[in-house]
């Protein structure tokens, strides 16, 4: 950026208003008929042509195993992006954007397919003005990785140096399912890249309010003095879905809930909440306060207590009943697979020593939630009498990540009339609904942040191999045990609530 | 909801807006600033719809002004809704008649929120001074804009000799998209090296603004003469840098809506450039709240004025102008 301003006389730091737009560059997009593609990326890429932050030479090359003629894919992306865009749909916009739409198909064996690839990106330069700069998006399994990795190096496809450009790869998350597994694609991807143009996308990070949490601790004197051990009761973070399985069994019933949220999201947010203050908000320095976090976390000795699984079984969500897990489409009959987790952390520093983090996150709970809230110790002594602070709570402090983004305040407060009595009550901040109409989404963000080099909102594979450190002990411990049954439409099950009433706690209802 | 007040007081209204906080429940909570919209009775529908746009963007109180005949008996008339159709905000129309119009700082001083920055907006002509009108006075940071003027260069010309560090100009909003474009050309510099500009050229409808100001915007980065000829429009049609040996840049949009991306040794680009509604173009003022020191040094550029505007003390202190007395001490230069 300083070196932007330094060269470019239009550019200056004073001048707030001109955002950066990329680089021309192609976004390859690989499994482009998939659902991420088409309800999230192919939108996100729409929004940002209509915000204008798409550079002049912008090229989106589909890859798919489709018989599709050129047009087929135009009209495919045309309806997704029509249906998924946030931004009012402009013809106008459209044409012009898919005048740069490509589409090759191809199997990721196929030679000749990407052979064609890397002559397609070649001939950009002269078509399009595009120096070799492109993006591969990894829309696909990760068991498929390795071979269209194999091909984009004997293709040269990944080559910084042979292209000319930056050539940079998103990966989504599983980043593996154990520690093992993610290390060998890690060293995969990032043997075929190099390592700093390896961005795996971990969406949670691209909201408003999960940035917001960093703002909110660093930027105000108010909160980060009461944030530890000596102030700070509990911390509850909890990422409910009323949503079941859908048809993701496959990749569903392999995972289980601790790999598909509780390793990524979850951790994620934690590491944000809990972590020190960085020197400065460049990527290089927020992710060594996350590592430092994240290789500071400890699992409970008593496994059996402090960290639960449950399956949900049939029940009646939202007005409607619901199938449980065992009779969703294509799930073995005697899966133990766990559709929700709950498990108690320990951040082993000074800062947080004594100080119990309880995440959660499930399946067909009553509603769909995510939220981070900080559970303040009560006061140290309260000059009432007992019978005047009966309803006094905990002060909390939540951020609502999603829906209804916000943080709310909770404290006690005189209840007007003659007698003294303290009640709690809560003090909202809406930072969503209304307000963030005009906010991206968190795809557009980060397709934004990849085609500009900013890492900041992406967890590197130190992150992912710390946080596998602490989720494999959980599956070994819970290898051939049943998980807990809970009810669909239940906030999860039973021995989750023990889990907290053991310490005298018991979980928000968000 | 909304609650209609005929002929009130400015105490009622602040009472009322207490009520109606009340009983919407917690709406609007997340006030960031106050936005303070000077307007005429008949373009009163027009800023509703951009301030709203704005205020969904930004949360904010919308105090409407609207200065009725000055030659009527004093009265106050309010309008107070939240979450009504002026979306999700705290919007209040004040309609103001006779001296009260004189004094509108009266009734809008007690309805700011509280210790939240003040911005108003003349949604029409604005005052010659800023400092004639006390809701300028107030405000961190004033939005005028020259277009609407008949005379839209003299216009620019009297805010830059008015000129205070926090005014703004929609005029220059208009630009920013122009000038993020020419920006991110200069960024992606083919060779390796940064080009060198060696002239420029705008086209743009007679009497411009936008134009004029991106002009001097150029002309004050570039260090090159720019050479502003006039088109059909609509707004700014053309920009043109020549950059020595390595050839032309150049930007048109002859539809006001599709822009083409020229450069030399490079293929044709299109682009959308689409000119902007006013809802968006408030929501870009309203997004940063410091004062704009690039739109100075464009302004000074292109007015030809050698002061450098930014360093002028960003206070104002009002002057008190009776239009009644003007109007008696210079008779009506139409009606004389």
């Amino acid at each position: 950026m300083t070196d932007l301003e330094a060269t470019n006389p239009l550019r200056d730091p004073r001048d707030r208003r001109l955002p950066r737009i990329p680089d021309p560059c192609a976004l390859v997009v690989f499994g482009v008929t998939g659902d991420l593609a088409r309800k999230k990326l192919i939108p996100a890429v729409y929004d940002l042509a209509n915000r204008g932050l798409l550079p002049p030479g912008f090229v989106l090359l589909g890859f798919a195993r489709r018989d599709w003629e050129h047009g087929d894919f135009e009209q495919v992306a045309k309806e997704a992006a029509q249906k998924g865009a946030r931004t009012e749909f402009r013809e106008d916009v459209w044409q012009r954007l898919a005048g740069s739409v490509r589409f090759i198909p191809g199997s990721f064996d196929d030679d000749a397919a990407f052979d064609e690839m890397a002559q397609q990106l070649q001939d950009l330069e002269s078509t399009h003005g595009i120096e070799g700069n492109a993006a591969f998006y990894l829309s696909i399994p990760p068991s498929m990785f390795p071979v269209v990795l194999k091909q984009m190096e004997r293709t040269g496809l990944a080559d910084n140096d042979k292209c000319g450009g930056w050539r940079r790869v998103v990966v989504e998350k599983p980043f593996g399912h154990d520690l093992a597994s993610s290390k060998e694609l890690n060293s995969l991807v990032d043997d075929v890249f190099t390592a700093q143009d390896v961005f795996r996308i971990d969406h949670y990070l691209g909201k408003e309010t999960v940035q917001n949490m960093l703002a909110l601790r660093f930027a105000n004197t108010l909160f980060e003095p009461v944030w530890n051990t000596h102030f700070v009761d509990s911390v509850q973070i909890t990422m409910a879905e009323d949503v079941g399985i859908g048809t993701r069994a496959g990749f569903y019933d392999s995972a289980g809930a601790a790999r598909d949220v509780l390793q990524n999201h979850l951790l994620q947010l934690l590491a944000l909440t809990a972590m020190e203050e960085p020197v400065s908000f460049d990527a290089e320095s927020i992710r060594t306060e996350k590592v430092k976090v994240l290789g500071a976390l400890s699992l409970a000795s008593d496994l059996e207590r402090y960290a639960v699984r449950g399956q949900y079984e049939q029940g009646w969500l939202a007005g409607q009943r619901v199938a449980g897990y065992h009779d969703e489409k294509d799930v073995p009959p005697d899966s133990t697979t766990e559709t929700y987790a709950a498990v108690r952390l320990g951040v082993e520093t000074r800062r947080w020593a004594g100080v119990p983090f309880y995440l959660r996150t499930g399946k067909r709970l009553p509603r769909r939630v995510t939220e981070i809230a900080v559970i303040f110790a009560k006061a140290p002594h309260l000059p009432f009498a007992d019978t005047d602070t009966t309803e006094l709570g905990h002060n909390q402090l939540v951020v609502r990540v999603q829906p209804d983004e916000g943080i709310t305040m909770r404290f006690g407060s005189k209840v007007p009339g003659s007698a003294m009595e303290v009640r709690d009550v809560s003090m909202d901040f809406l930072y969503g609904e209304s307000f963030t109409e005009s906010s991206p989404e968190a795809y557009e963000r980060l397709l934004l942040d990849v085609l500009l080099g900013d890492k900041t909102l992406f967890p590197d594979h130190e992150e992912v191999e710390l946080s596998w450190r602490v989720i494999d002990p959980l599956e070994e411990f819970w290898t051939g045990t049943k998980p807990h049954p809970y009810r669909a439409g239940e906030w999860g099950p039973r021995a989750a609530d023990e889990m907290l009433a053991s310490e005298g706690r018991v979980w928000r209802r968000p | 909801m909304t609650t209609t007040l005929w002929d009130t007081t400015g105490s009622d209204v602040v009472n009322a807006l207490i009520a109606e906080r009340r009983t919407s429940g917690a709406v609007a909570s997340g006030l960031a600033l106050s936005l303070i919209v000077v307007v005429d009775e008949k373009n009163v529908p027009t800023a509703e719809e951009a301030a709203t746009v704005a205020a969904a963007a930004h949360p904010c109180r919308v105090l409407m002004v609207v200065r009725r005949k000055l030659e009527a008996d004093d009265r106050l008339d309010a309008e107070i809704s939240i979450g009504g159709r002026l979306g999700p905000t705290e919007a209040i129309v004040l309609r103001m008649f006779g001296r009260l119009t004189l004094h509108a700082e009266s009734v809008v001083l007690p309805l700011l929120a509280p210790d939240a920055p003040v911005v108003t907006w003349w949604a029409g002509p604005c005052p010659d001074r800023i400092a004639y009108d006390p809701l300028g006075v107030l405000a961190h940071r004033r939005i005028t804009d020259a277009a609407v003027s008949s005379d839209a260069i003299a216009a620019l010309r009297a805010r830059a000799d008015d000129f205070a560090p926090g005014d703004t100009d929609l005029a220059w909003t208009r630009t920013t998209q122009w000038r993020s474009l020419l920006a991110s050309a200069f960024d992606a510099a083919p060779t390796g090296e940064r080009p060198r500009a060696t002239g420029a050229q705008i086209e743009a409808e007679s009497g411009n603004p936008s134009a004029a100001l991106l002009a001097g915007w150029l002309r004050k980065r570039l260090g090159v003469d720019v050479e502003l000829t006039s088109s059909a429009g609509p707004g700014i049609t053309e920009v043109r840098v020549q950059l020595g040996e390595a050839g032309e840049l150049s930007i048109t949009r002859p539809d006001g809506r599709m822009a083409t991306l020229t450069r030399t040794g490079q293929p044709d680009r299109l682009l959308p450039l689409p000119r902007r509604d006013l809802g968006d173009l408030l929501a870009e003022e309203l997004r940063r709240l410091e004062v704009d020191m690039v739109y100075a040094e464009a302004l000074a550029a292109a007015t030809d004025t050698t002061e450098a505007l930014s360093t002028r003390a960003p206070e104002r202190t009002h002057v008190w102008r009776d239009p009644a007395e003007q109007a008696a001490a210079e008779p009506d230069p139409v009606a004389g």
